[in-house]
């Protein structure tokens, strides 16, 4: 009897456990949304509304008389605050036409970003086309590497133009030596230009690779038969499909540069202020609501352009599956030709502007880290051991920074490939207003990392009082999802288009056969799609290893330091350790990166 | 609840925005039947079809599958295959992978292991030795009847074919056609086909129902369907017809047999109207097949010109001008030719809906 009882009372708990597991797997998809959701809002939107919403709420009314005035006022809208004054479009128009025009800090930070966007397209596109068209040792480890500038954090990048463009820098002595004079570059808007080109100019030939690398060559070919040359060929057939890929990676450029911060601070000298800039200077006089105010303002204009871009990249989400790639050509000449000659002399001119402006800067860096008063010398290296062996407890060492930004971007990157691969899944659906929620969900590309820090702080760091009791966040695993945050976009944005070119038939397939949703996923549209998840990832994990100013508002301890915020320390006392210490940032995510991208053999995404 | 009833559709009608998809569909798909949905595309069947498969949720009406009501089940729970037109093979697996993907979830039908099974099946689809092969390195044919292997694998209640064999070439789509009645025959599994070609729709189903605009026009048998259309859009959409129209001028009977004479305009034709008669001056819709319209006929004679010939093989299709509209007729005539031709009161069916 009770034998038989227990057998009964055990297949029922079974079976409940069963029922229970079916459950979960139903709702896996959304649970992942659901926590998604969680870390955003804890993460970046309560933050950053803690404070935006000071542009909105003054003195406990909601207003929107700041708004007002910073529209109207010239010093930020320049001839285009007469517009928002009511003044008649035609004249303002006129004006802006005119030599003696004033764009107003707004003004300026679009121009600069529509001019480093065009600098960064005219340096990414023939880089593509080198690694798309041409075959040469090492052109995979290239590949690989063009994401290294993305990790560098902006302080490093500083440290090498200096050392490249400055009065003594590399390239005076390089001129120096063949007889030409010593050029005062900076500070200046050009070297901002240029640094923001070595930035994005690599995000550029990364799509733009990806986007050559599938087309067709039998498209190609029947053009071919049908009469056009090869540049009739390329202009009607390879061009168009270029274009969008183009398109998408200028369009994150200008959004990147569109809220520059470091770049213009370090390189552009005081003349230079972006609207990142000054709301910086805002925080910093405590005018709170004028500061969230422009901060508002500037998310507008680059989610407006992310929306639009979205708009644009679904539209162009073609079916490329089964395309045979065009051949690669060799470097060599096969012919003296002029047809084989004339574009291979062009890629060795794009290789010296190359080596000047990628190279060259992270050259100086590494000469830097090298070179002591009487000449090259290991001695900055030396200090970093001779931290790491005798160094105090409350100090900086090297292996403990190494050690943490790697826990933190593998941690970051491995919250980060969820939350990005369920974004991607909810939106490829088709629903009225997906696209909407596809820019909400980039907005962390989009708002002001000065607004994120500040509110970090201030939300998390500071805390909110519920019921009497303060609840505060910090730590480790806050900067990890911090990171996450800044990385998931990158995520859902390699993602999401080799989804949505997918079979939704294989899918479903799949779901016939017994695979939950969740399951059918994991088994057949992620495998699918794994060169552009692995893109994400090595995307997430540069985000997570070269961010500086979450890490240093959540850490909670002295001992949570990464390499950036050991570069930074070091270089408040000399810049030779500084150095030291970015080479081995440089070392140990080129390392990594190439790892990464060995796994996912060559991606489509970004 | 009958036990024999597979699949029952009891009033859906699915509607994307403010289009009706499918409106008002019931009908009952027996235990082992070769059922099909068959219709110009846009009709309705696929989404019918997807309904069925769990892809998409009814607007309104119940699914039941063997009596018990699966609306809001995933289709991983109903326990149906499923072969697509564009085949939807995992391309990162092999074809054994392929093949044994549906075991992973289900236990098979019976106690072999996976390499077994997966053995079997692709034995009965006639690709013995296959497992290793990349689906990227098949053909069409091959890959279609992967599709099919793995669909089969997991033994579901039902197998769901949505127009398998659209994107092959006639020849091997009629091989495939005979194979698959086979296999559904030998292992005497529900099936549920979608197809456009109304040809395939009478040669492999027992039972065929012909859609349009989401609606259906008849359920039946292939003969039924091809014999006794009951609307217009039957008469002309499976195989060549001749569909007249015309008010009845007279009406008598005859052995236990109604006749009634319709004036088609310029003519007036006679035709057998079945057990009763229609009312003198009511409409009435009549058609009669091509290879029914016959030189040597003696009633119902019509003169026409032969506008263009098809050579079909068997048989030539002959278009023919009659007053203004276009007859179709089996005969061996040159473009230009008059020709007079007529028919059997007893072969002309009425069509019942007028529509």
């Amino acid at each position: 009897m009770s034998r038989d009882g227990l057998t009964i009372a055990d297949t029922d708990d079974a079976e409940r456990q069963r029922r229970i597991r079916d459950r979960i797997k139903r709702r896996a998809l959304a649970l992942f949304g659901a926590a998604t959701a969680v870390i955003l809002v804890v993460m970046f939107y309560y933050p950053v509304w803690t404070v935006l919403s000071e542009a909105i709420f003054v003195d406990g009314a909601a207003t929107v008389s700041v708004f007002v005035e910073i529209l109207q006022d010239p010093f930020y809208f320049g001839e285009v605050a007469r517009l928002f004054s009511g003044e008649s479009p035609i004249t303002v128009f006129g004006d802006l036409l005119s030599s003696d025009r004033q764009l107003g800090i707004v003004g300026f930070t679009a121009y600069q970003a529509l001019l480093s966007t065009l600098l960064s397209v005219v340096l990414g596109v023939p880089a593509a086309y080198l690694l798309a068209r041409f075959d040469f040792p090492g052109r995979r480890t290239l590949r690989s590497l063009t994401i290294l500038p993305f990790v560098l954090p902006s302080i490093m990048v500083a440290v090498g133009f200096y050392a490249t463009f400055g009065q003594t820098g590399t390239l005076n002595a390089m001129l120096g030596a063949v007889g030409l004079g010593p050029v005062d570059l900076l500070p200046s808007l050009e070297v901002v230009l240029v640094a923001h080109a070595f930035y994005n100019a690599p995000l550029v030939a990364r799509l733009t690779t990806a986007a050559w690398e599938s087309v067709d060559a039998s498209a190609i070919e029947t053009a071919r038969s049908l009469g056009a040359g090869p540049f009739q060929a390329f202009r009607d057939i390879v061009a168009p499909q270029l274009v969008p890929a183009v398109v998408m990676s200028a369009a994150l450029t200008f959004v990147f540069t569109f809220g520059t911060f470091p770049i213009v601070l370090a390189l552009g000298g005081f003349e230079l202020a972006t609207i990142e800039v000054f709301v910086f200077r805002l925080i910093q006089d405590f005018s709170y609501a004028e500061a969230a105010a422009l901060a508002l303002i500037e998310l507008a204009i680059s989610l407006a352009i992310l929306y639009l871009y979205l708009r644009y990249e679904a539209r162009q989400s073609v079916e490329n599956r089964g395309a045979r790639p065009l051949a690669r050509r060799r470097l060599r000449p096969p012919s003296l030709s002029l047809r084989e000659l004339l574009p291979r002399a062009g890629l060795a001119v794009y290789t010296v502007i190359a080596l000047l402006v990628f190279v060259l800067p992270i050259g100086s860096m590494i000469y830097e880290s090298l070179s002591g008063p009487t000449g090259l010398t290991l001695e900055h290296y030396q200090f970093l051991l001779d931290r790491q062996v005798t160094g105090a407890a409350f100090q900086v060492k090297p292996w403990p920074a190494i050690r943490n930004s790697l826990v933190i971007g593998v941690g970051s990157l491995l919250v980060a490939l969820p939350m990005g691969i369920v974004v991607a899944v909810l939106t490829t659906r088709r629903y009225r207003g997906r696209k909407l929620v596809d820019a909400v969900a980039m907005a962390p590309l989009a708002v002001s990392g000065i607004v994120v820090g500040l509110g970090l702080l201030r939300g998390l760091v500071f805390g909110v009082e519920i019921g009497g009791t303060r609840l505060a966040l910090g730590g480790l695993a806050a900067i990890v999802a911090a990171h996450a945050v800044a990385g998931y976009p990158f995520v859902v944005r390699t993602v999401a288009p080799g989804l949505s070119s997918l079979d939704a038939r294989i899918v479903e397939s799949a779901r016939s056969l017994g695979a939950s949703r969740i399951r059918a996923l994991w088994d057949i549209e992620l495998p699918l799609v794994w060169p552009g998840v692995v893109a994400g990832a090595a995307f997430a994990f540069a985000i997570s290893i070269g961010e500086f100013n979450a890490t240093v508002v959540l850490a909670s301890s002295t001992n949570q330091y990464t390499m950036p915020i050991a570069i930074e320390r070091f270089m408040g006392r000399r810049l030779g350790p500084a150095t030291a210490m970015g080479v081995v940032l440089l070392v140990v995510t080129s390392i990594s990166f190439v790892l990464i991208d060995r796994l996912g053999g060559e991606s489509r995404g970004l | 609840m009958d036990s024999s009833i597979a699949v029952e559709l009891d009033s859906i009608s699915k509607q994307y925005s403010t289009i009706d998809a499918v409106s008002n569909v019931s009908l009952s798909v027996r235990e082992g039947e070769f059922f099909t949905f068959v219709g110009p595309s846009g009709c309705g069947k696929t989404t019918t079809l997807r309904l069925i498969g769990g892809f998409e949720a009814c607007s309104e009406g119940t699914i039941r599958l063997f009596g018990s009501d699966v609306s809001g089940m995933p289709p991983e729970q109903r326990n149906v295959g499923i072969v697509f037109q564009s085949y939807a093979l995992f391309p990162h697996m092999t074809v054994g992978e392929n093949v044994a993907y549906g075991l992973k979830y289900t236990a098979g039908p019976d106690d072999r292991t996976d390499d077994e099974r997966v053995t079997e099946l692709l034995e009965l689809v006639d690709l013995a030795g296959m497992q290793s092969r990349e689906p990227a390195s098949l053909s069409g044919g091959q890959k279609q009847r992967v599709a099919m292997a793995r669909a089969l694998a997991p033994g579901p209640d039902v197998l769901l074919l949505d127009e398998p064999m659209s994107a092959l070439d006639a020849k091997l789509r009629e091989r495939l056609r005979v194979q698959v009645q086979k296999i559904q025959d030998e292992l005497g599994i529900t099936t549920i086909y979608v197809t456009h070609d109304q040809e395939e729709a009478l040669a492999i189903s027992d039972r065929v129902a012909v859609m349009q605009d989401g609606v259906i026009e008849q359920i039946g048998s292939p003969r039924d369907i091809y014999d006794r259309p009951t609307t217009r859009f039957v008469a002309e959409f499976i195989g060549d017809n001749n569909v007249f129209e015309g008010a009845v001028t007279a009406t008598w009977s005859e052995d236990g047999t109604h006749y009634a004479d319709v004036d088609v305009g310029a003519t007036t034709l006679t035709v057998a109207v079945g057990a009763s008669a229609p009312a003198v001056g009511a409409q009435l819709l009549f058609c009669v097949r091509p290879e029914r319209l016959a030189p040597g006929e003696t009633n119902n004679r019509l003169t026409a010109t032969v506008e263009s010939t098809e050579f079909l093989g068997e048989a030539t299709r002959v278009h023919l001008g009659w007053q203004g509209t276009e007859l179709l007729a089996r005969m061996a005539n040159e473009p230009g030719d008059s020709v007079t031709v007529g028919f059997d009161p007893a072969d002309a069916h009425v069509i019942p809906d007028s529509r």
